[in-house]
């Protein structure tokens, strides 16, 4: 895989000196971006790990300005953001799922139930299962934590590789993206008294929140319209 | 090996690779929401536990107080309380949620239900466990003669 670049302002360097220095500047960056992303990906320690990720972003920056054969910014950034809101998304149904009656799960999620999302609150650890027991909810929760999150997490960290299926599974799993949000959406239209009744900020809570996640369809535009062919096997 | 040099021929606009002249200017507005995204989603997430936890009476209130005053709320029960530690054969693991065969929520019942438990305000739960801490008090209280 070869960019075209403008020779470095020291003096022209050799290709293989410029394949060398680029490589090793994207992984130091890289390794900075992965750690940062990790810690923002816990809800909890996100303003550490911002920092860490921004130093990640400023030495491609760098790089790109010396010339050097980096991943171009929008990838990193789509990638690196995409994995992001699948993290976040799957820590907190993750909880949901799998650890509702820890304090912290149920302290914190009936709180957000009885401020935003009543789906949250209402019944809250009711079910044979646990969790959140709004008509529906596990539904999404279930599909969303165990299929659509992995597979786009899996998507974005090939589309960070620069590999070709990676681009194209993102595309495919940004646009099931369409499908959840609507699907959820309604289903929480449908059940609007049971989610909102009593609630601290019914409906804008929500959206205020929420809007946040929009990433996947900031993605779509980018992924239809970019060169495909920075993408290889 | 012969030394080569890549050059390229230098644009008006040096565009990031992979992105055309048509597509400039919306890739440029998408990266700047992807930006708004990304400090949105961070500076939101590191909030949420502590504008929950002060919002429902933390540090008044310790997490089990307010889990426990949540969850007389949501089921319309002054008796119940959170368990805590919750056994550990709870779910996933097959053993039963705390809220399992309750019978004092408050619903109106229906193909769509709809919940009858009051909407509580800022810090309110800190008032409601004070109040009730009194009113146990006081009923329990030797009578004056």
């Amino acid at each position: 895989m070869t960019f075209p670049t403008t020779a470095a302002a020291g003096g022209p360097l050799s290709m293989g000196e410029h394949e060398q220095q680029s490589r090793a500047i994207q992984r130091r960056a890289d390794r900075w971006l992965i750690a940062g992303t990790g810690l923002m990906g816990t809800l909890v320690l996100g303003i550490v790990g911002l920092p860490v990720f921004c130093r990640g972003l400023y030495l491609l920056r760098k790089a790109q300005r010396g010339g050097l054969s980096v991943r171009p910014t929008m990838v990193t950034l789509i990638g690196f953001v995409i994995i992001l809101d699948a993290a976040l998304n799957s820590i907190g149904w993750a909880l949901d799922l799998f650890a509702n009656h820890a304090l912290i799960t149920r302290t914190v999620f009936t709180a957000w139930g009885n401020l935003i999302d009543a789906g949250y609150f209402w019944h809250y650890n009711e079910l044979w299962i646990g969790g959140a027991g709004a008509p529906g909810e596990k539904a999404w929760v279930m599909v969303c934590v165990l299929i659509a999150f992995p597979m786009r997490i899996a998507a974005a960290i090939a589309f960070l590789q620069m590999k070709r299926w990676g681009h194209q599974w993102l595309i495919v799993t940004c646009w099931f993206g369409i499908i959840v949000w609507m699907g959820y959406i309604f289903n929480m239209t449908m059940y609007a008294d049971v989610r909102y009744t009593a609630v601290g900020f019914p409906v804008i809570g929500w959206w205020a929140f929420n809007i946040f996640y929009i990433t996947p369809f900031l993605a779509i535009p980018y992924l239809h319209t970019v060169n495909r062919e920075i993408f290889s096997d | 090996m012969s030394d080569s040099t890549i050059q390229t021929e230098d644009s008006a606009d040096s565009l990031p690779i992979g992105t055309t002249s048509t597509w400039a200017r919306m890739h440029k507005w998408l990266k700047r929401a992807l930006y708004i995204c990304l400090f949105g989603l961070v500076i939101e997430g590191s909030l949420t536990v502590p504008v929950m936890a002060v919002w429902y009476g933390w540090p008044t209130l310790s997490l089990t107080e307010i889990c426990s005053e949540l969850m007389k709320v949501r089921f319309s029960n002054d008796a119940l309380e959170c368990q805590q530690p919750y056994p550990l054969g709870g779910p996933p693991f097959g053993g039963a949620p705390e809220a399992a065969g309750q019978r004092t929520a408050k619903d109106d019942w229906g193909i769509q239900p709809k919940p009858r438990y009051e909407r509580i305000g800022f810090r309110e739960l800190v008032r409601i466990h004070q109040e009730r801490i009194a009113r146990q008090s006081a009923a329990s209280a030797p009578p004056n003669h």
